[in-house]
């Protein structure tokens, strides 16, 4: 198939919209977290200035292996943005069949790679502790993601994005038990994805000083900061297009709206229970996740037995 | 006489052993014993008879017996009678028996005891220094008559490094301290970890030890030190000035106006409620529940605010002189203080409840930091740490002061033994500093805040007291002196024993749980040695040592 000029201008267009409302949703993260704490909160804006003062201080080079800290920071910000070509905001997910969910998968276990690669190039002891503990979090988590969109392809039969990410999972024919069941599994872990309360162990800054950003400063750290940001709104972009699909009006700039407005709606929530839950500890979390994961297997058999 | 029959029962087994007893009162014992004998004293006053260990002090008492004095300082808590067993040691040979094997609380005191006073202990099972560091020279104490108060050796190396144990075979290194997000003083652990379990750790700290009691004893005045007392802590003040004035008043057997003794409960309550919750929100802080910790400081703030309101100030309260306070509390204040803890009252219940039916919390904290009956007793760690785990000491009902002998209260108990428990013990304890303050206001009486005192303060008499601080006894030694100041001043702030409980806390437990098992201590981030200075025009680095920074403050404070 022919790559098209409007499937670049849609991918261009998702990659302008991750990187200039991703911290908009940050800032509406902290400051709704702060009414919810009796604070008045940061300036809607903060996340933008903290960015712009962080990318303009000196970018010094530390810790164990420079040369890979500063891969490490690139990377993780070129995954994000990279995925965020490929899913759907408001339209269809712009490659269309030239991109697949197999690469979605990897694309975004690559994002998690990239924080083991800082961790690993800080080399200090808290480091390599957060390193171990995203690694555990990482095996025990992806297969969640992986699980939904094979669902997906299952009832579809075909790998396409723009097919799976288009509410697929329920496409079964019959009652979708597996679609219904693995929502709830996503809507669950949903906090564990974008890495925040109560699954923020592998940064935790009051047991483990940040772990795999503990060497990171100024515009290296800007990234990571980035790369976060866009990975709250592109995990919760990511459920809207497995989930919650519908509600499409054809008109391309009310669609993104319509969008945006589902992903404030996932992002209020997100921050609702990371305000309302102290931290798990690593073994707690895994427990955890291994439990949604044996969930996930019953979805997964519901939905090869044709539900 | 409760002191009577304590002492009796010690006389019954070591009668040729004791060489002079003094009972000044019948909730104090003093009595020398043949040094040769302390050990085993000191075993059957802490294992037969059950004592609990509080503290030891060494005593450079040269100028007037030509001797060094060594006292361990014992608490009877069912008999409510502190003891404390003194032996003389000849100055020319400083040396006691060590009774860290049979009392293994007395490690920490007895170490400080060789570093500051030269006082060896004979067979120390870890002799390793505590207090100095270890670039300060051998033979130089600071605590000794003759060292001056600002004496720093000529040999002094600052930048030589700790000499740290050998690390166990299997284990990595994970240096915890001295600058932590959650560390609020320079100490550090070192702990050995492996994968994510600790398995030992080595602790140094006293990183900022001030020699607030060498200045109490050759530079301040009896009604000065408490100024000084209360800034030992940043949270506790208030019990330490209360403590050490205590403690000079029963040496010189001087007992305060009732309505000043009202006043030192209200104000020690006070300072409860707001280290209370302090500690609530830093404990949630630390388990990620930020909002926990932030509704927390928010209730506790109204309590900081009226505190500035009666005394002048947040939390320093310049409140004790020798035989009272040193300001009232007005009809108008006592009204508003009223309010206040209604309000905090009716905030706070809605804390307990969402504490004790939060899952999260209790996940985090139940099982950790486990401090068992039998730590309790052999590392004699206090307050809501040894209360947490079903053993029921309380100073304030235990060793009464002040007015907490005419107020009612409960003494909260819990039996986890572990985090969740004194988690537990603080919330509810807020209720109970709640309804004593409520009944000193309604009892308090009129009259003087302070007695006339016309006289000097007799020398050479001993005086203990203990207070309970929101984070356990708090324990004061004082000697009086001459030229109207303590001979010797000795602080035990609760932390000085539960730190000594740490290690056995957070022995194979997660690296995680580390942090919250250590959670009840506060933060200070105060002793930079170096900075920094980056001309812009000539683009030149200039680094100074902590040598040149002290001589530029020196030159603008001359």
């Amino acid at each position: 198939m022919q790559l098209n000029i409007s499937a670049i201008i849609l991918g261009a267009i998702n990659v302008v919209l991750a990187l200039g409302l991703a911290p908009l949703f940050e800032g509406i993260l902290r400051k709704i977290t702060a009414r919810i704490q009796s604070r008045q909160g940061p300036p809607l804006l903060q996340p933008y200035f903290d960015l712009l003062k962080l990318l303009g201080k000196e970018d010094i080079e530390s810790g164990h292996s420079p040369r890979m800290q500063r891969f490490a920071a690139l990377l993780s910000l070129a995954t994000v943005l990279t995925v965020a070509v490929q899913i759907p905001m408001g339209g269809q997910a712009p490659l269309g069949g030239q991109s697949d969910v197999i690469l979605l998968i990897y694309l975004l276990t690559l994002s998690g790679i990239s924080t083991l690669l800082a961790a690993l190039a800080a080399g200090s002891t808290y480091s390599l502790v957060g390193m171990s503990r995203e690694m555990m979090a990482m095996m025990t988590l992806e297969p969640l993601l992986a699980v939904a969109i094979v669902i997906g392809a299952v009832h579809t039969g075909t790998l396409r994005l723009d097919q799976v990410l288009n509410g697929a999972v329920y496409t079964s024919g019959m009652f979708p038990v597996a679609g219904l069941i693995i929502l709830g599994i996503i809507l669950f872990a949903l906090q564990a994805f974008v890495g925040r309360m109560p699954f923020d162990t592998a940064e935790a800054e009051t047991e483990i000083m940040e772990g795999p950003m503990i060497e990171y400063s100024g515009p290296k750290l800007a990234l990571f900061k980035y790369a976060r940001m866009v990975k709250l709104f592109l995990y919760t972009a990511l459920f809207v297009a497995l989930f919650v699909p519908w509600g499409q009006t054809g008109f391309y700039p009310l669609d993104v709206i319509i969008f945006l407005v589902k992903v404030t709606v996932l992002v209020l929530l997100v921050t609702l229970i990371a305000a309302t839950h102290a931290r798990y500890r690593i073994d707690q979390a895994i427990r955890y996740y291994a439990g949604l994961f044996g969930l996930a297997l019953v979805a997964l058999v519901f939905a090869v037995s044709g539900f | 006489m409760a002191a009577r029959d304590v002492l009796n029962s010690i006389k019954k087994r070591f009668d040729g052993v004791i060489q002079r007893v003094d009972v000044p009162a019948d909730n104090r014992l003093y009595l020398y014993v043949q040094p040769e004998m302390i050990k085993e004293v000191c075993r059957y006053v802490f294992r037969d008879l059950d004592a609990r260990y509080v503290i030891s002090i060494g005593i450079d008492d040269r100028q007037q017996s030509n001797r060094f004095i060594v006292a361990h300082d014992f608490s009877f808590d069912r008999e409510n009678v502190l003891a404390s067993i003194m032996v003389q040691v000849p100055a020319s040979q400083p040396r006691v028996e060590c009774i860290s094997d049979v009392v293994p609380a007395a490690n920490w005191a007895e170490r400080e005891m060789r570093d500051l006073l030269g006082i060896e202990s004979i067979g120390c099972p870890n002799p390793k220094r505590l207090i100095l560091p270890d670039g300060w020279p051998e033979g130089v104490h600071p605590l000794r008559k003759d060292v001056p108060w600002n004496h720093v050796p000529s040999n002094f190396d600052e930048n030589k490094e700790y000499n740290f144990d050998e690390v166990p075979e299997g284990c990595t290194v994970v240096p915890f301290g001295p600058f932590h997000p959650t560390l609020d003083e320079p100490a550090h652990f070192r702990l050995y970890v492996e994968g994510e379990i600790i398995r030992g750790c080595e602790y140094r700290g006293f990183m900022v030890h001030r020699g607030i009691e060498k200045l109490a004893d050759s530079v301040l005045t009896y009604n000065e030190i408490p100024m000084l007392a209360e800034r030992i802590c940043g949270i506790c003040g208030c019990v330490h000035s209360v403590a050490y004035i205590q403690a000079v008043e029963q040496a010189a057997g001087i007992k305060p106006t009732p309505r000043a003794e009202f006043i030192r409960t209200i104000m020690l309550e006070l300072e409860r409620l707001h280290s209370h919750p302090l500690w609530v929100g830093l404990a949630s802080h630390i388990l990620g529940f930020d909002t926990l910790f932030m509704q927390s400081w928010r209730i506790r703030e109204p309590i900081m605010w009226i505190a500035e309101k009666l005394t002048g100030n947040r939390k320093t309260y310049s409140l004790c002189v020798v035989g009272g306070v040193r300001w009232d509390i007005t009809t108008e204040l006592k009204k508003e203080l009223q309010g206040v803890l209604d309000t905090l009252e009716k905030e706070w219940v809605k804390v307990a409840n969402a504490v004790k039916g939060d899952r999260n919390i209790k996940a985090r904290t139940k099982g950790v930091g486990i401090a068992d009956k039998k730590l309790v007793k052999d590392a004699g760690l206090v307050g809501p740490l040894a209360r947490a785990s079903g053993v029921p000491i309380d100073c304030r009902r235990d060793l009464p002061y002040a007015a907490y002998d005419r107020v009612d209260f409960d003494v909260i108990v819990e039996d986890g033994c572990d985090v969740w428990s004194r988690l537990i013990v603080r919330v509810m304890e807020v209720f109970e500093s709640i309804r004593i303050i409520h009944q000193c206001l309604e009892k308090m009486p009129e009259g003087p805040i302070q007695l006339p005192i016309n006289d000097e303060l007799p020398p050479g008499r001993i005086g203990l007291s203990s207070v309970e601080a929101p984070r356990g006894e708090s324990h004061h030694f004082v000697i009086t002196g001459e030229n109207n100041r303590p001979d010797r001043w000795r602080v035990r702030a609760p932390t000085y024993q539960n730190l000594q409980g740490i290690p056995a806390m957070i022995k194979d437990q997660q690296l995680a749980d580390m942090t919250i098992s250590l959670g009840s201590i506060d933060p200070c981030f105060s002793c930079t040695d170096r900075m920094e200075i980056v001309d812009i025009r000539s683009r030149k680095i200039r680094v100074y040592s902590q040598e040149e920074l002290l001589q530029l403050v020196r030159q603008r404070n001359g």
